[in-house]
């Protein structure tokens, strides 16, 4: 029976025989039922079953007028009991009523929301003199309880602000901010006590940076440089994310290399490289994170929500087996944002976590004297190899042009040369006939 | 008729008179729960008599937001998870040759124990609540946590494998009546 040749579904008939119907659907079931007989074929075998379950009667239970004796003790000892506590729980669950629940819920709501929302302000970038100050404070304050905390991002050194609040007229813009450090500028370090943060907590409470640093170096000892830069990024517990080398012939060698460092051993390592060579670039720049970050997150718990509420619906509920595949590719494409979305956050915490150093050195060239010129022999030799080549060449590429041109060039000469010498006859014959007198 | 509600609450101020007012409602109804679900009935009674002790030392926690029934059942419930845990490995849960009727019973109250027997167990507890227990379908689903349509889908299909597992034998009962009676005019 489907739902196409009657008005209700076997569902709702025994529901509506069960008494369980809307109003509206019992109308319409009972008017059905009516005249309907293979509904009421069915409605007299639900009535059957309920009858045939109804007849397994069970045996009357001995004695069902008194009271067993380990109740009534059980009622003694209960009676005896002071009710005190019982007030008291009576108490507490009237001050508990539902309603008063829904209500304190409901402020308790509201109340995360303005605490939310003013957290959210308090993110915001802040006039940098006041991020200083507060900087200061804050890793004042870890210094003199020790550690930072494992899970919240250091605060970066207030020097490192100190240094862009003048190119940003005392205001931090969101998004890229940067600016290029004067040479030779003395970069203050970092405490070594800092611990190097790779998870970063829920919700920051400080702005998050990712901080992206480039410095170039010329030195004379090229190999010397390169160990000891190693040395320093094995130092401030760094790794190597790429490097290259360049040894062209007649100059000298590069090494381009993208070191990350942790966030907060940025300047320390800075001006150890510094003292490698002589210091032709040096830039540093920072990318405020803070809000990607939080809204990543706050889209990631939604997906964590939204996979749930699935995966429930999906345990709990019945219904047809489309509806089923439905809420399983639902599941899945939910699952597969989740990924990525955790692939992102782990991404940008690392960017935070640590710093992006783009190194350049550069090896100071000296040119060195060519030794004796070769004989006439040889360059004569040369020549001529040069010239054999060049004809060999010629031929090579008259030939390639004749094959990628010649076919097209035979299929133009078929078209035009019919046209081509009617045209010449025509002008020839022209040119032969001498100029007859007029009739006249 | 004072309500279930209003005499658990009068129990709960120290009223003698509700508590037994409670247990004459529904002494008969828990034992029935209990020996529909169990093998023997020394064991229904005393469950019976355990889900009174539980509501004596619960009754100052039960809130009157609870139908008494619900709550109840629902002290039951829990006592039958326990004691078919305890049972399990150890002894079927429905012994043939105990049943539950004093009296032999009937062969078409055989054939719908059997076929009870043969149902999904979730299934089979929405069904014997729904026609022994008489709840309704929200009842069943605050019971058992269930939404409602969930509920009433299983109940359907319950119902269906349950018909379908009693039509061969009504058909072969009423072939073996047609032919008695062909014998008879015979």
């Amino acid at each position: 029976m489907s739902k196409s040749n009657h008005p209700i579904e076997q569902e709702e008939l025994m529901a509506y025989l069960d008494g369980e119907l809307a109003t509206n659907r019992a109308v319409a079931a009972a008017a059905h039922l009516e005249h309907c007989a293979e509904c009421q074929e069915l409605a007299a075998d639900l009535r059957k079953l309920s009858q045939e379950m109804m007849a397994c009667e069970v045996e009357a239970v001995e004695s069902s007028s008194e009271i067993p004796d380990e109740i009534v003790a059980a009622l003694e000892k209960w009676k005896k009991e002071p009710k005190k506590q019982a007030s008291i729980r009576r108490r507490w669950s009237m001050l508990f009523t539902p309603r008063k629940l829904v209500f304190a819920g409901g402020s308790a709501v509201v109340l995360v929301l303005i605490l939310s929302f003013f957290s959210f302000s308090a993110l915001r970038p802040v006039p940098m003199a006041r991020f200083s100050r507060e900087g200061a404070k804050l890793e004042g304050y870890y210094r003199s309880h020790g550690s930072m905390p494992k899970a919240v991002a250091p605060p970066p050194s207030p020097n490192a602000y100190a240094d862009l609040d003048g190119s940003l007229n005392g205001n931090m813009a969101p998004g890229i901010v940067g600016q290029h450090v004067t040479r030779g500028r003395e970069a203050e370090s970092i405490s070594e006590g800092d611990e190097i943060n790779t998870s970063i907590r829920e919700v920051p409470t400080a702005p998050m940076i990712a901080r992206v640093a480039g410095i170039t170096l010329t030195t004379k000892e090229f190999d010397r440089t390169r160990a000891s830069l190693e040395e320093i990024l094995k130092r401030h517990s760094g790794y190597l994310g790429d490097l290259k080398v360049n040894a062209p012939a007649e100059s000298g060698r590069t090494l381009t290399a993208t070191l990350r460092i942790p966030a907060p051993q940025l300047e320390s390592a800075l001006s150890e490289m510094k003292k490698l060579g002589r210091v032709e670039d040096e830039s540093q720049g920072g990318e405020e994170v803070t809000q990607q970050y939080v809204d990543l997150e706050a889209r990631l718990a939604n997906g964590i929500h939204t996979e749930q509420r699935l995966t429930e619906i999906l345990r709990t509920r019945t219904g047809k087996l489309q509806d089923v595949l439905k809420v399983e590719l639902e599941i899945d494409r939910v699952r597969g944002e989740i990924e990525q979305m955790q692939a992102e956050k782990k991404e940008l915490s690392k960017r935070v976590a640590f710093a992006t150093l783009n190194t350049t050195v550069k090896e100071e060239y000296f040119a060195k004297l060519q030794g004796t010129p070769p004989s006439t022999g040889s360059r004569f030799r040369n020549a001529a190899v040069d010239g054999y080549n060049t004809v060999v060449e010629g031929v090579i590429e008259v030939g390639l042009f004749l094959l990628s041109a010649g076919p097209s060039l035979l299929l133009w000469v078929a078209i035009l040369f019919f046209p081509a010498r009617w045209a010449w006859k025509k002008l020839r014959r022209k040119f032969a006939e001498p100029d007859l007198p007029s009739a006249s | 008729m004072i309500s279930d509600e209003a005499l658990i609450i009068e129990f709960q101020r120290g009223s003698r008179e509700a508590f037994d007012e409670l247990f004459a409602r529904y002494r008969e109804p828990l034992y029935g729960f209990f020996r529909r679900r169990l093998a023997t009935k020394d064991r229904a009674e005393d469950l019976a008599q355990e889900t009174f002790l539980a509501v004596i030392r619960a009754a100052v926690r039960y809130e009157p937001r609870a139908m008494v029934k619900t709550y109840l059942y629902g002290i039951a419930l829990k006592l039958l998870a326990a004691e078919r845990r305890k049972l399990s490995g150890n002894e079927p849960q429905i012994d043939d040759d105990h049943e539950p009727a004093e009296d032999s019973p009937s062969d078409n109250e055989l054939w719908v124990r059997q076929a009870l027997e043969k149902l999904d167990s979730s299934e089979r507890e929405i069904l014997m609540l729904r026609e022994y227990e008489q709840l309704n379908y929200a009842e069943i689903g605050e019971l058992l946590r269930l939404p409602v349509n969930t509920v009433r889908s299983r109940l359907f299909r319950a119902r269906m494998e349950l018909k379908s597992f009693l039509e061969p034998k009504r058909k072969a009962q009423s072939r073996t009546r047609s032919s008695a009676q062909g014998e008879a005019k015979s």
